[in-house]
């Protein structure tokens, strides 16, 4: 409940509001009006609100907060008018089952009260005049910012301008994880203008340990979302924002749009090789780093500098990599994922400061042994035969050119991906599914349609290979599809695309199609 | 040929003070809040810096290069001060 009010607050009435049997905390926020500010006495203050905006900017926050922390309840109220000396000006009261969740929405919702609301006051001094709070420039916010970045743009490497340039960047980190939280704790710091955060997970018990953004009271919220809250209070002057999903091949390009530098800091091979080939097609550079128990990998990807993942030999299995490369369970060194991360936004700051390739990890795989305190250098040179690197080298746009014309007819690099509406101007094609046993006895519609285990390589190798027509792949998700297609295209395979979007999405037109194959 | 909208601009807290009046009707080519506010600047005797305001269309913040449209009510948000 949200209300803005001329009249004194009736603390007691709302507190009784409030009250529940099943509740087992009320933490409650008063703020006082005092009788002094910056060593000046005060005698009176008068606030003033853009009422109907207050209200509706007041019944969002509120109900925001409650979103983010299911089952408290918010009683919040703003006074308006003239107040002097002890006056409660706004009251805050935050109804849970447990303390913790009570102590942090109180928290959450003042700070959001003085960041957002449409409330402004004058201060009476006895003596001079008043003044409006905050309204004058030396308090400003551009002052403030400055400060805030004072010891960085110090350095010559950085200065005024490079500052400039972080305050227009827009960086992506994907993951918020043990690698993803230094990583965006020190990108907030640096002052990077719009910092995205995307992680479909929450926060669970044994994450706390390295995933230094995150506190005992975050366990079960959303990573992304809890993330951007720790994020944004540590700097006030850049936007934070949190998208609580995992990417997939279906969201991943609106992501990437207008981005600087994307971070990976997942932990699965599916995921890092779907922002390898758009990062790279997209033409954007992609700090990469992975961690196993004491070591950790740290790659900049950038198009046109130094070897892709497939010049320095991808393994051709896909599902066996994540087997070996998920560390979801596995045993992991804080401090290792602590130390690659912040080496991730140590490159990231310096891409976007417009570092060279000598200053960056472009054409170079660091090797980090936290173990025996070893850094590894190994050259990771561009392959001129690589087929992935010679598509995306000689493209300038995002890779997403006109299907249209037949494929691999001519030298034009063919795109990857087709979605739901393109697939009809490829023509006559094949439509291949990968699925398992399982995803074929969930899902009674793949009756009709051509499908491959998802790990037998071999088989979609020789099928791409031998066909007389397209392939399109997709599979439930459409990662494990587009990560396979990517696969037969670096093997030198034009003939194959992947699906946009996965099954789900394509399923109407999925059994259109296959009628008409059918009728062929 | 310029494009003219009938707009409602609110002022609060210094800005009322300095425009000397709540509310404002009035006909203008400028399409976005920034423009419209640099506009009053010079007509209205707006003193508060660009750099440390916000705005709001229609009871709602939006970015300063936002279109304005025919109608539409803006208010210019100085820093805030709740609490
Ligand atoms: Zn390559």
């Amino acid at each position: 409940m949200f209300a803005v009010t001329e009249n004194p607050i009736d603390a007691a009435a709302l507190r009784a509001g409030l009250q529940r049997p099943e509740a087992g905390a009320l933490v409650v926020f008063e703020g006082w009006v005092r009788n002094h500010h910056r060593g000046r006495p005060v005698t009176r203050l008068d606030y003033e609100a853009f009422v109907e905006m207050a209200q509706s900017e007041g019944d969002a926050l509120v109900a925001e907060i409650e979103e983010e922390f299911p089952g408290v309840r918010i009683t919040c109220v703003h006074r308006t008018g003239d107040l002097v000396p002890g006056d409660v000006a706004v009251w805050i009261g935050a109804r849970s089952a447990h303390r913790d969740d009570a102590f942090r929405a109180a928290r959450l919702a003042i700070e959001e009260v003085k960041r957002r609301l449409p409330v402004w006051k004058k201060e009476y001094h006895p003596g001079s005049d008043p003044v409006w709070v905050n309204c004058t420039e030396d308090t400003g916010v551009t002052n403030d910012a400055s400060a805030y970045y004072a010891r960085q743009s110090a350095l010559a490497e950085v200065g005024a301008q490079g500052q400039h340039r972080l305050a227009q960047a827009s960086v992506l980190v994907v993951g918020v994880g043990g690698l993803g939280c230094p990583a965006a704790m020190y990108l907030t710091g640096a002052g990077v203008g719009r910092l995205t955060l995307v992680d479909g997970g929450k926060v669970e018990f044994s994450n706390l340990h390295r995933q230094v953004l995150f506190e005992a009271g975050d366990v079960g919220a959303p990573k992304a979302s809890r993330a951007a809250l720790a994020l944004r209070a540590r700097n006030p002057h850049i936007v934070v924002e949190a998208i609580n999903a995992d990417l997939t091949a279906s969201n991943l390009r609106p992501l990437l749009v207008g981005r600087s530098v994307v971070l990976d800091c997942t932990d699965n091979f599916t995921t890092r090789l779907l922002l390898h080939d758009a990062c790279l097609e997209a033409g954007i550079p992609l700090v990469q780093a992975a961690v196993h128990q004491w070591e950790g990998v740290i790659n900049v990807f950038e198009r046109g500098a130094g070897g892709c993942l497939y010049c320095v030999g991808l393994p051709r299995d896909v599902s066996a990599l994540d087997r070996v490369g998920s560390c979801a369970g596995a045993p992991v060194f804080g401090p290792a994922v602590g130390t690659l991360g912040l080496l991730q936004a140590t490159e990231a700051i310096k891409v976007l400061l417009g570092r060279g390739a000598d200053d960056l990890a472009t054409h170079h795989t660091l090797l980090v042994d936290l173990l025996s305190i070893g850094i590894t250098r190994v050259a990771r040179p561009a392959r001129p035969d690589c087929p992935f690197c010679t598509r995306v080298g000689t493209t300038s746009d995002s890779g997403r050119a006109e299907v249209g014309a037949s494929p691999a007819s001519d030298d034009k690099p063919t795109p990857l991906w087709v979605s739901p509406d393109e697939r009809d101007q490829l023509g006559t094609h094949r439509l291949v599914v990968l699925a398992t046993a399982e995803d074929r006895a969930a899902r009674d519609w793949l009756i009709d349609v051509e499908i491959v285990h998802p790990e037998d390589t071999q088989k979609l190798d020789l099928l791409v290979r031998t066909s007389d027509r397209p392939v399109v792949l997709t599979c439930p998700q459409g990662v494990r599809s587009a990560s396979m297609a990517r696969m037969l295209r670096a093997a030198g395979l034009a003939n194959v695309f992947a699906l946009e979007g996965g099954l789900p999405s394509s399923l109407g037109q999925l059994r259109s199609t296959q009628r008409e194959a059918a009728r062929e | 040929m310029t494009d003219t909208r009938r707009i409602t601009v609110k002022f609060f807290a210094l800005l009322r003070e300095q425009a000397g009046c709540r509310e404002v009707s009035l006909a203008t080519t400028a399409s976005t809040p920034a423009a419209l506010y640099a506009e009053l600047m010079s007509t209205h005797g707006l003193r508060v810096s660009q750099s440390i305001l916000t705005y709001a269309v229609n009871e709602r913040y939006v970015p300063a290069d936002s279109p304005l449209a025919d109608g539409d009510r803006v208010a210019f948000i100085p820093p805030v001060a709740g609490g």
